[in-house]
């Protein structure tokens, strides 16, 4: 029973973390969050099903064709719902930008592909029990992610690039920084970020369309525990969400779990609304 | 419509009215079509099965028109998709009864959507013919023009429960559901029943049916010193989610339940196809094959037209097209013998008596709207399919 | 121009504040909807009270959305809430049965606590954020009605309320819901022709400004989303009623999102544009039906369309009087003598005192234990080079910073620190470096936000559009006409604000200030972006303020400016006052000199 809410546990967690991290890049890009993370990690998991088991491509082939739909549904909504918007920022436009977009892509699949769950292939041919692939290969999908944008944040003159520009939008462009191309190649790798998560997860979540809504909650709220624009705070929050699911699935059952979680979510919020390990709000005046 | 662009011409609606009831009608009635309203939710999530009926309906529309219609008069079907959503329903049903003035309603075809739409129809005075479970889709006093051509719920949850303690010969149960309204219904109605019939309920509860492990309540089902698992409910993932977990749990116990558990999409979801063993999902007489692989004469003989009209069946079931093929039938024979008029239908429905379905034999009376025989709802194996029709399950005979 | 300058004011045009919002919608609505059951078609009845219902919850969720831009997506969790009370009470399941009107009155008090529950944290949270708690507990409430059986019925659910006669056809039960949704279509245009209504958009589209009237947001906030929850609870039971019989199923979030759509369809800030939307929104699907399946995919579409083509929505379209070409070489001629219409003369002495104040941002110092006297009648300069702390020294008196050491004190008594809201009250008025007005709105509305505190009449009496709710409005008008004749740009009132130009924003800055009456009025580089003629001009009038025995502290770089119309100077350096004076000491201090104002 331990085992059974660990492994479950951080498995899930590692999805939402995944899927927090999505939300983080393109914040960190644009100061925009965007409903479009939960999203397309449903389409990693129905892009997944759809090249692996229907149209029968090997798997490493259909893992990188579902990286690539990521990276251009990244694209996409860059350019789509963020770019028109971002000169009005203090509107908030975005939200509703990229709720229409997260909306499209949401329906489009409930009719195009199914709004019935469909399998998801087993993606490597061994292992099973409590340390079946389907518990591992989102945490090391997470931990992969994490490693690489600390490298790349850190020891890479794009990723200080990338810091530079979260940092200071005004600042980097007068510095030369090619913004723009910054900030769609950050849309770009949140994308295949999110599409990672629905991949890995995808065994356990099924290519469900359903599960878009899903992620975007479940996925934001490590980004709010965790502070907006933190990963380490989004991998923490992801896992200990993860856990706590878990352990309330257990221990209380079906629909009082999800209602914990969001109870435990608002009060958080109100109390702390910059997040544990975030800052408080800039100056308004 | 004609009659509805007859009053704006008249200009006083309620002259017309009475115009159109007293004077017109039966000018009219002899080369007009028999209009069928037809609810089906062809869309949305619980459409597959919509879908499968429809093939049926289509078919007995057709071959009726065919053979000549109804005393001469053709059938025409009047579509509404309720796209599995109550509100639609409601506006579509009102839709039907009011502007296309229809002759007789046949669905809606999914519970959620005929609680929302029955009263309506009832409140218009269309005779309706639903195939719906939820018990109270029938009642004579709130809705004396509401038949049903299907088990109720209590039917079927009382079938499965009969095999369970019955055949079985299970004590102690565990019985989940998701959290849809079906489900949540399925589960408090059943419960008790099994309790009256001498089981043992060790577990109860309803799971969102999104959660992605079920491990837990398997856990506590097993530590309860469960003997069999009846899950209700209609959505795949969650059951195949039951099945896959009780194969991984090496726990060799039966599960009995929902048709569902016995659906081509239930059987993708599985992770081995073995682990469809011991599965047994209700079904119905006369859509089974018995021990000998045979169906009843009556089927053999439809499964033959439906061959013939070239209609797919390999990824629906047979009693899906066979209880929409039943549904256009009763109505013809009824207005045939009785006339078009809704008192007429409900008169003659009232009185039928046994009759010959592909799906299963009806019997209405006056008292008792629910047409399905108790002894027509079955078990069966689940890992039987086989062109849409399943094997009845260890311990019937016939 | 200088003939008008000789009428008296009366002859300005009179209350026709919104122009099409105003009466319009109401009247169109009713008559249209009264006559609707002469077509004879009860099916076109039934999606006409479908979107009577669906208005009835739009017509508040608009004030929350479209006035005060709370992006509140899962507005279906309240229509879930009214239609469950409502049919639960009258089903009388688990108490004594209710009559249905009653039922509807509980539901509407259940929802308006509950519209306060889902509101709250727009009070605290971001955006974003806030988005996605309402999405929250739009699941919330659909999972506790399936799991709470013994009340909800769970997913078998529960029969809807029928209403008693004469109410009970469908052709009567329509003229209720009909009946209904005027009622809102009237009451929510009352709000948005009253203070209420200007202070939402002014929280939406300039925070800041309004705190610096003294809208107070979290009161108002709470308040709409009090009228919000209670109008929606009452769709809810009146939902139920169309349906006859609810469960869990039928409250999809595909009808949050109409609702949220047909608003920012219609455009925020208009009531005629989101009733559209719902008229729309409700009938298309049921006239397109090939599109049937795809109907959210399509609105989703039309959302990314109007918020990327067309933010104005609906509304933008319809607003013909705003396309009229302005004149193009526009003069701003103030008119001090009008003054003495807006500023009555001060009754006792004023003195705004800052005594030993410092406030550091990090380790940055921005201002280092700064005195400070400001005094009735006096024209006060604050000057120093950028970064010198003066527009912190605003932001302290202004309440929007609390300084970490000294006080701000006026006639002796300590005003809060980080009370912004609570300046007006004292009667201390600002402006801002950049103007912050609602572009969306006309001049005369934007300067019409000045008298908020001024207003009298409650939400209530405005809802109901009640004597004390006309008086303030009457006084509002005049108030803000007088205001916009004295600064020079009542031929200006009815345009959108977003129209004018730059310099054009700092007079209507300084009109609404004026509107609030102050005792003392702080004004941040009113002459930044004028040109030489207009600057000598808003010396006059500021001048003329300060002889009405208003307090003006003028931040300025300008030094001519400064030195030809301030009484007393003040000279700022990193945070601390280098020198202060008359002008002509200060022109003689050396380091100044020096420092500052160079050769």
């Amino acid at each position: 029973m331990l085992l059974s809410i660990v492994s479950y546990g951080l498995a899930l967690g590692a999805v939402y973390a995944l899927i927090g991290i999505t939300y983080n890049v393109m914040f960190a890009a644009s100061r925009v969050f965007s409903f479009t993370a939960g999203t397309v990690g449903m389409l990693g998991g129905v892009f997944g099903a759809l090249c692996i088991d229907r149209l029968g491509m090997p798997v490493a082939v259909g893992f990188l064709i579902t990286l690539a739909a990521g990276a251009g549904l990244g694209i996409i909504t860059e350019v789509l719902t963020v770019r028109p918007v971002l000169k009005s920022l203090d509107q908030h436009l975005y939200v509703l930008s990229t709720l229409a977009f997260a909306l499209m892509l949401q329906q489009l699949t409930a009719i195009e592909w199914s709004t019935e769950p469909q399998p998801f292939p087993r993606l490597l041919p061994f292992g099973s029990g409590w340390f079946d692939q389907q518990f591992w290969l989102p945490l090391l999908a997470c931990a992969l992610t994490i490693a690489g944008l600390e490298w790349l944040y850190r020891y890479t003159l794009v990723g200080r690039a990338f810091l530079a520009i979260s940092e200071d939008n005004y600042a980097a462009r007068a510095l030369g920084l090619p913004e723009q191309t910054l900030r769609i190649a950050s849309y770009a790798l949140a994308g295949m970020i999110g599409t990672l998560a629905g991949f890995t997860g995808g065994e356990m979540m099924l290519a469900y369309f359903g599960n878009g809504p899903l992620l975007n909650f479940y996925g934001f709220v490590p980004v709010a525990l965790g502070g907006m624009g933190s990963n380490r705070g989004a991998v923490a929050g992801g896992l200990a969400l993860g856990l706590f699911q878990q352990t309330a699935n257990f221990l209380v059952g079906g629909i009082f779990a999800s209602v914990a979680i969001f109870v435990v979510f608002i009060l958080v919020l109100l109390v702390r609304p910059e997040g544990f390990a975030g800052a408080a709000p800039a100056r308004r005046v | 419509m004609s009659i509805s662009r007859r009053q704006a011409l008249l200009g006083s609606a309620a002259s017309t009215a009475a115009l159109a009831t007293g004077v017109f009608r039966p000018a009219i009635a002899a080369s007009e079509p028999i209009r069928i309203g037809y609810l089906p939710a062809l869309t949305g999530p619980s459409s597959s099965t919509g879908i499968g009926i429809n093939r049926g309906t289509e078919l007995a529309v057709k071959e009726i028109n065919d053979a000549g219609g109804i005393n001469g008069r053709q059938i025409e079907l009047v579509v509404r998709d309720t796209q599995s959503d109550p509100t639609k329903a409601v506006n579509a049903a009102t839709e039907l009864t009011r502007r296309h003035k229809v002759h007789v309603i046949w669905g809606p075809l999914n519970s959620g959507e005929a609680l929302a739409a029955t009263p309506l129809i009832a409140r218009d005075g269309v005779p309706q013919l639903h195939p719906c479970w939820v018990d109270s889709l029938t009642d004579v006093k709130k809705y004396p023009l509401a038949f049903r051509n299907a088990p109720t719920n209590q039917q079927i949850g009382g079938a499965a429960n009969h095999y369970v303690v019955n055949i079985l010969k299970a004590k102690k149960v565990a019985v989940i559901s998701d959290t849809t309204g079906y489900g949540t219904a399925s589960l408090n109605a059943y419960v008790p029943m099994l309790k009256t019939i001498g089981a043992e309920v060790v577990y109860e509860g309803s799971v969102e049916s999104n959660n992605p492990d079920l491990k837990p309540e398997l856990l506590r089902m097993q530590a309860a010193g469960t003997q069999a698992i009846m899950p209700w409910s209609v959505n795949a993932g969650f059951l195949s989610r039951i099945i896959n977990t009780r194969a991984e749990m090496n726990w060799d116990i039966p599960i009995v339940g929902q048709t569902t558990l016995g659906s081509g999409q239930t059987k993708a979801l599985l992770k081995k196809p073995e682990y469809w063993e011991k599965v047994y999902p209700n079904n119905f007489r006369n859509c089974s094959y018995n021990a000998t692989g045979a169906l009843p004469p009556r089927t053999v003989e439809f499964v033959e037209r439906i061959r013939k009209a070239k209609i797919e069946m390999g990824d629906t079931l047979l009693w899906w097209i066979a209880l929409g093929y039943d549904g256009p039938r009763l109505m013809a024979e009824a207005i045939k013998a009785a006339g078009s008029g809704p008192e007429e239908i409900a008169a003659y429905w009232n009185k039928v008596k046994a009759w010959p379905g592909v799906y299963g034999s009806i019997t209405w009376t006056p008292d008792v709207h629910d047409g399905f025989q108790n002894e027509e709802i079955v078990m069966c194996q689940a890992n039987s399919l086989k062109e849409g029709a399943f094997t009845l399950a260890p311990g019937y005979t016939g | 121009m200088t003939e008008s300058a000789t009428l008296p004011l009366a002859a300005a045009p009179k209350r026709k504040l919104g122009g099409l919002d105003a009466w319009f919608p109401t009247a169109v609505f009713a008559a249209g909807g009264a006559l609707l059951p002469l077509l004879g078609d009860s099916y076109l009845g039934v999606i006409a009270t479908r979107a009577c219902i669906y208005w009835v919850l739009v017509s508040g969720l608009n004030l929350v959305v479209g006035f005060a831009g709370q992006i509140a997506i899962g507005w279906v969790a309240l229509l879930t809430l009214g239609a469950y009370v409502t049919s639960v009470l009258t089903a009388g399941t688990v108490m004594p049965e209710l009559s249905p009107y009653l039922a509807l009155l509980v539901a509407a008090a259940v929802g308006a606590v509950f519209g306060v529950i889902i509101g709250l944290p727009a009070l605290r949270l971001r955006t974003f954020y806030f988005a996605m708690t309402t999405l929250g507990f739009a699941t919330i409430v659909t999972q506790v009605a399936l799991a709470w059986k013994s009340v909800t019925g769970g997913g078998v659910g529960v029969p809807g309320p029928v209403l008693p006669y004469p109410f009970a056809s469908p052709w009567g039960f329509y003229y209720f819901c009909l009946g209904l949704a005027v009622l809102c279509t009237w009451m929510t245009t009352n709000i948005a022709s009253s203070r209420f209504g200007r202070s939402l958009v002014a929280i939406r589209d300039a925070e800041v400004a309004a705190e610096a009237v003294g809208i107070s947001k979290p009161a108002l906030l709470v308040t709409v989303f009090l009228f919000s929850g209670a109008v929606a609870a009452i769709a809810g039971g009146l939902f139920a009623s169309l349906q006859s019989y609810i469960t869990p199923d039928a409250f999809t979030f595909d009808l949050s999102v109409l609702f949220f759509i047909a608003i920012l369809i219609g455009g925020r800030g208009s009531i005629l544009g989101p009733l559209l939307g719902t008229i729309i929104l409700t009938a298309l699907p049921e006239f397109a039906a090939p599109l049937v399946a795809w109907s959210t995919f399509l609105y989703a579409v039309l959302l990314l369309v109007i918020v990327l083509a067309v933010p104005g929505g609906i509304a933008d379209m319809l607003d013909f009087k705003n396309r009229r070409p302005l004149e193009r070489h526009r003069e701003i001629r103030p008119r001090p003598e009008l003054l003495a219409q807006i500023l009555p003369p001060q009754a006792r002495p004023n003195l705004l005192k800052l005594a030993n104040v410092s406030l550091s941002f990090g380790g940055v110092r921005a201002i280092d234990g700064v005195d400070l006297e400001i005094r009735m009648g006096e024209v006060h300069g604050l000057i120093g080079p950028n970064g010198s702390g003066k527009t912190t020294m605003l932001n302290v008196i202004s309440g929007y910073y609390a300084p970490q050491q000294g006080q701000v004190r006026l006639n002796e008594e300590i005003l809060p620190p980080r009370a912004a809201a609570a300046r007006a009250g004292w009667r201390i008025a600002r402006t801002f470096q950049t103007p912050r007005l609602v572009g969306a709105e006309s001049v005369l509305e934007n300067v019409m936000i000045g008298a908020t505190t001024a207003g009298r009449a409650s939400f209530i009496a405005s809802l109901l559009a009640l004597p004390s709710h006309r008086r303030d409005e009457v006084q509002a008008y005049d108030a803000a006409m007088a205001a916009l004749s004295a600064v020079g740009l009542d031929q200006l009132a009815f345009v959108r604000a977003d129209r004018l130009q730059h310099s054009e924003l700092r007079f209507v800055e300084i009109a609404r200030a004026l509107v609030l009456q102050p005792s003392f009025l702080l004004l941040d580089e009113p002459a930044a972006g004028l040109s030489v003629d207009e600057i000598e001009r808003l010396g006059a009038l500021i001048v003329s303020i300060s002889r009405r025995g208003t307090g003006v502290l003028l931040v300025e770089h300008h030094a001519d400016l400064i030195f030809d119309i301030c009484d007393r100077v003040t000279v700022l350096n990193l945070g601390k006052v280098l020198a202060s004076g008359t002008p002509a000491e200060i022109r003689a201090h050396r380091e100044v000199v020096n420092a500052y104002l160079g050769a």
